[in-house]
């Protein structure tokens, strides 16, 4: 179980929820962040933190396309190697040592909204 | 702290250490609770006290906070020693089988079995990224007492319900108090925004601290605004409010076999070394569900599995809490006192 950030985040880019995560978990792209499933605890703190209400959890997406769209898309930012990487970013373990990434996923770096 | 051989030693007062600390003196066990904060709640305190939990069997709603309340009396029905405030840094074998656990403070805790209990691991105030080599000359990351800066020129750092309400308490008393935040807008709920710009303080919101100057003390701040702007500020005190991080617990220090940061444990809630329990947060196991309720009958587990540890000739099942006492006439009715959102009873 994790949050999900969804489309109202891309380049809007609030960063609230990187302040309010308390494991350090939310991974700064070029347009959009993105939480870490495997690291996220599920407290919920950044779904309250951020003002774009763009954060809700996974097990609420089912049965909607959009964001089980993005529920897919924010675990393949971490699985699959981004543009101008060899590797995938797998579980670094913490957002801040990392700094920002500055690439999205190809869903969102194609995104029009 | 006396040096007699405890039976159990909790190491963290989340709602399983907690409900563990309960159960391992129901059991009849001599118990020891410890946690690094200074209140017990782990998670549920320093994150969402305030949310509704609708997932603890028997409770169709209960906040955090009369959750911890209710856990925390509960845990102290049999009298455990109850260490606030204490760090473990250390898990050392001795002889016999027995543990020490090693603490800040507060000494060395002889015990027979540990449960472990520590959740996310410990959670301390995220450190200022400029300024943190100013702490205890100025910088602060708590405010124990607010009448100690009296007459400073305050700045406090962060976006939250935390850096809102630390700007409130402090205005009575300081010259002067300003909240800097590094983004366009605070995180904080909006009536602690307009309270704070009735009462005069300053926000400064897309501005970060760019350096800190004092001499034995913090005496200024640079702040360094959206566009480039330099604000030069008087501050004798800097609070820290950034939130909160945690840290994973050092599992692999003290032995214990880890996966993804969590101590691996048996059906028994046993780690790889006997004798250590791990319950809650702190475990994994093939099917784990990390919940407040799994949580609960992890705690049970492992204690009454501890018991055996102890002294093989105890049975495993503790009997049933009910064999105790019969309740009195009022509640054999199925009025059982339900502890509703706001901690009054339901009557």
């Amino acid at each position: 179980m994790t949050y999900v950030i969804g489309k109202e985040c891309i380049d809007a880019q609030d960063r609230s929820c990187i302040d309010a995560c308390p494991v350090d978990c939310i991974y700064e792209g070029g347009r959009k962040t993105y939480i870490n499933p495997t690291e996220c605890i599920d407290c919920g703190a950044c779904e309250l933190a951020c003002p774009e209400v763009a954060i809700f959890p996974a097990r609420k997406a089912r049965g909607n396309a959009e964001w089980e769209m993005f529920t897919a898309d924010q675990a393949a930012f971490f699985s699959e190697p981004l543009p101008g990487h060899d590797e995938p970013l797998g579980d670094p373990g913490g957002a801040e040592a990392l700094g920002v990434i500055g690439v999205d996923t190809e869903l969102v770096t194609g995104w029009r909204g | 702290m006396s040096d007699s051989l405890l039976d159990v030693v909790v190491v963290g007062a989340g709602p399983a250490g907690l409900f563990a600390t309960y159960y391992a003196g129901f059991r009849g066990l001599s118990v020891a609770l410890v946690d690094a904060q200074s209140e017990a709640g782990g998670q549920i305190t320093a994150l969402y006290p305030g949310k509704v939990i609708h997932d603890v069997a028997g409770f169709p709603a209960v906040t955090g906070s009369t959750l911890v309340a209710g856990l925390v009396s509960q845990a102290k029905e049999y009298s455990p020693r109850l260490l606030f405030d204490t760090d473990v840094t250390g898990i050392e074998g001795l002889d016999g089988g027995a543990f020490s656990v090693l603490t800040s403070g507060r000494g060395a805790l002889s015990t027979r079995t540990i449960v472990l209990a520590t959740g996310v691991g410990g959670i301390h105030p995220r450190l200022l990224p400029i300024g943190h080599e100013w702490h205890g000359r100025g910088v602060v990351y708590v405010v124990t007492d607010v009448a100690a800066h009296t007459d400073h020129d305050v700045v406090v750092v962060g976006g939250g319900d935390s850096a809102l309400d630390w700007a409130l308490a402090l205005r009575p008393y300081a010259r002067s108090v300003t909240i800097v935040h590094r983004r366009r807008a605070f995180r904080a709920h909006a009536a602690l925004i307009a309270r704070a710009e009735r009462e005069g303080v300053r926000l400064l919101t897309e501005a970060e601290i760019e350096a800190v100057d004092g001499d034995h003390r913090v005496r200024h701040v640079v702040v360094r605004r959206e566009g480039g702007e330099l604000l030069d500020l008087p501050a004798d005190t800097i609070v820290g409010a950034l939130g909160l991080l945690s840290a994973p617990t050092p599992f692999p220090d003290w032995g214990v076999e880890v996966r993804q940061r969590k101590a691996v444990v048996n059906s028994r809630m046993e780690t790889s070394v006997p004798g250590i329990f791990a319950v809650g947060d702190a475990s994994t196991y093939d099917g784990k569900v990390a919940l407040i309720a799994t949580g609960f009958g992890e705690a049970a587990t492992a204690v009454n599995n501890a018991a055996l540890h102890i002294d093989p000739a105890q049975s495993l099942m503790p009997g049933h809490s009910t064999d105790e006492e019969l309740a009195p006439p009022t509640l054999r009715t199925g009025q059982l006192p339900v502890v509703a959102v706001g901690g009054r009873p339901i009557t």
